[in-house]
C-alpha cells in the first residue's frame, strides 16, 4: 500500500508490506515500511498513484476511490499511533505554508487550531531566506533575542534593517527563527512540552529556540502519513 | 428596468421599516450586508470586515436604484456600521438612522428557526429575511448535535459542513429573538455542545468568539471573504474529533 502526505514544498511517502518505489531511494526503512521524501513538483515523475493521501498537493495522485484525509485529522491519528501511551500531549506540525496543532488530555481530543489566515512566517519563508543568504539552519546558532513576527512581512523588514545596520546575517535570521518559535509556542497555547512534527524538526536553530519555552520531542516528517495507515 | 430599492443593514426598528415600506411601496428591500457581485471600492481601509465592505460596495454599485438606506447605527450593529452611515450621508446618500437597542426584557425569548432542523444556511437566510417580512412558519424543535455561534457570514459555503441538527447562537439568535442588542443573549451557548464560534475577520466580535470558544471548548474561526480550504478542514476535524 502507498500513502502520501503531499505538502506544498515536499511530499512525504510511506509504502508498506515491503512495497518499494523504483525511481527514488528511501531515506528510512522500518519494519517493512519504506519512507521517502521528494519535492512535490516532481511527484508526477514517480508515475504512481496512492491508496490514501493528505496535504494540499495529493488529490491529483490518488487512486480511484482512495481516501483524501484532512491534514489535521491525519496529524491527530498519526500522533495517537506514534505516542499511544501518552495521555496528555500537544503535537505541533509546521509545514511550508501553515502551522497546526492538536492537544489531547486524558487520551481524548481536547483542542486544535490551524493558522489559516496568514502563514507568511513558516517553512517556505525560512527556506527562501536561508537559500538567499546561504545559511544552513542545522548549524545556525540560536539567538536569545527574537523579532516579533506576528506578521511575517514586518519580521522580514526587521531582518533587512539588522543586516543593513550590522551586516550580521546569521544573527538576524536566528532572531527571526526565534520569533517564529515563540509564535508557534504561543499559538499552541504555551504547552510545557511539544511533540514537533514536520520539516522544522531538522531545523536545529528553530528547535533550540523553541526549547527556550518548552521541552521538545522531535517526531520527524512522517507523522501525518502514519495517520493515514491503520 | 430593475425595481427601485430601499437599502438597509443590521436590524432596523420595525416602525422605521414599516414607515419606509409605505413611503416607497414600489421598492424592494435590499440587505446591503450581502455580496451581490459589486465591484470592490477603495473608500474604506483593507482591514475592514467584509460585511461593512459589502455595505459600502453595494451602496456605490446600486446608487442610482436606491430611494434611501435604513442604517442600523446602535448597539445592535457596530461602530463601523455607524461610521459607514456617516460616510455615506456625507457622500450624499439619503440615510435613515435607526437604533434598535431596547426590547421588552420580560418577553419570552423565541428562536424556533435557530433550533429547527433546517440546513444551517437556510436557517440563517430565513432569520435575516425575517427582519423585513415576518415569518409565520411553525418550526419543530430538533435536538442539537452541533452549535454555530456568530453573525450571518459573508460566505455561506462553509455552512454546508454543519449537520441540520445545528443550533444557532450569538448575534444571529438575537436577530431572530428581535433583541439584536441583547449582549447577554449573544454570549449564551449551550454548555457541552460542540460549537463553532465564527466572526468575520477584522470584526470586533472576534474578541467574543475567541474568548467563548476557549471558555466552552469550542472552535474559533474567523473568515475574511471566502472560507479557505484550511478553514473548512479545521471545522471538519473539529466535528470528527470533538
Amino acid at each position: 500500500m502507498l500513502y502520501i502526505d503531499a505538502g506544498t514544498s515536499f511530499s512525504k511517502i510511506m509504502t508498506t508490506n515491503g512495497e518499494m518505489l523504483d525511481k527514488i531511494a528511501p531515506i528510512k526503512i522500518n519494519e517493512g515500511k519504506y519512507f521517502y521524501i521528494i519535492p512535490s513538483q516532481n511527484l508526477s515523475e514517480l508515475g504512481v498513484l496512492f491508496d490514501a493521501g493528505t496535504g494540499h498537493m495529493s488529490k491529483d495522485y490518488l487512486k480511484n476511490g482512495a481516501k483524501l484525509e484532512n491534514e489535521i485529522l491525519a496529524l491527530a491519528y498519526g500522533i495517537k499511533k506514534i505516542q499511544s501511551k501518552q495521555e496528555n500531549l500537544t503535537v505541533l506540525d509546521i509545514g511550508s505554508r501553515d502551522t497546526k496543532w492538536v492537544r489531547f488530555e486524558n487520551g481524548k481530543y481536547k483542542e486544535l487550531d490551524w493558522n489559516t489566515a496568514c502563514a507568511s512566517a513558516t517553512g517556505a519563508t525560512i527556506e527562501m531566506i536561508c537559500r538567499f543568504y546561504n545559511i544552513d539552519v542545522k548549524i545556525l546558532p540560536p539567538n536569545d533575542e527574537k523579532y516579533p513576527v506576528t506578521c511575517g512581512v514586518f519580521g522580514m523588514e526587521k531582518i533587512m534593517d539588522e543586516i543593513a545596520k550590522t551586516k550580521n546575517v546569521n544573527s538576524a535570521v536566528a532572531k527571526y527563527i526565534h520569533g517564529i518559535a515563540f509564535n508557534a509556542w504561543n499559538f499552541a497555547q504555551k504547552p510545557s512540552k511539544i511533540f514537533l512534527s514536520g520539516g522544522f524538526c531538522e531545523n536545529n536553530c528553530f528547535v533550540k529556540s523553541l526549547e527556550k519555552y518548552c521541552a521538545v520531542e522531535k517526531l520527524g516528517r512522517f507523522v501525518l502519513v502514519e495517520g493515514l495507515f491503520s | 428596468m430593475s425595481r427601485r430599492k430601499i437599502g438597509f443593514w443590521g436590524v432596523p426598528k420595525n416602525k422605521i421599516i414599516t414607515e419606509y415600506q409605505q413611503k416607497y411601496p414600489e421598492s424592494d428591500f435590499l440587505d446591503l450586508c450581502m455580496f451581490y457581485g459589486a465591484k470592490k471600492t477603495t473608500i474604506l481601509p483593507d482591514t475592514t470586515c467584509k460585511i461593512i465592505s459589502n455595505i459600502m460596495d453595494n451602496a456605490i454599485y446600486f446608487k442610482n436604484d436606491l430611494d434611501c438606506i435604513i442604517a442600523s447605527v446602535g448597539k445592535e450593529k457596530c461602530d463601523s456600521g455607524r461610521f459607514v452611515a456617516k460616510i455615506l450621508k456625507d457622500m450624499g446618500y439619503n440615510i435613515i438612522f435607526s437604533q434598535n437597542e431596547t426590547y421588552n426584557g420580560n418577553e419570552e425569548i423565541k428562536t424556533p428557526i435557530c433550533t429547527s432542523n433546517l440546513p444551517l444556511a437556510e436557517k440563517i437566510t430565513r432569520i435575516t429575511a425575517n427582519i423585513i417580512k415576518k415569518d409565520e412558519t411553525i418550526y419543530e424543535y430538533c435536538e442539537p448535535k452541533m452549535g454555530f455561534w456568530g453573525v450571518p457570514p459573508n460566505d455561506f459555503g462553509f455552512l454546508e459542513l454543519f449537520p441540520n441538527e445545528t443550533h444557532v447562537f450569538g448575534w444571529t439568535r438575537c436577530v431572530e429573538a428581535k433583541r439584536p442588542a441583547d449582549d447577554e443573549l449573544e454570549i449564551y451557548v449551550q454548555e457541552n455542545l460542540p460549537t463553532v464560534f465564527f466572526a468575520q475577520t477584522f470584526c470586533n466580535k472576534m474578541q467574543l468568539a475567541k474568548y467563548l470558544a476557549k471558555k466552552y471548548g469550542g472552535l474559533f474561526i474567523d473568515v475574511d471573504d471566502l472560507a479557505t480550504n484550511s478553514t473548512k478542514a479545521k471545522i471538519q476535524a473539529y466535528m470528527e474529533l470533538g
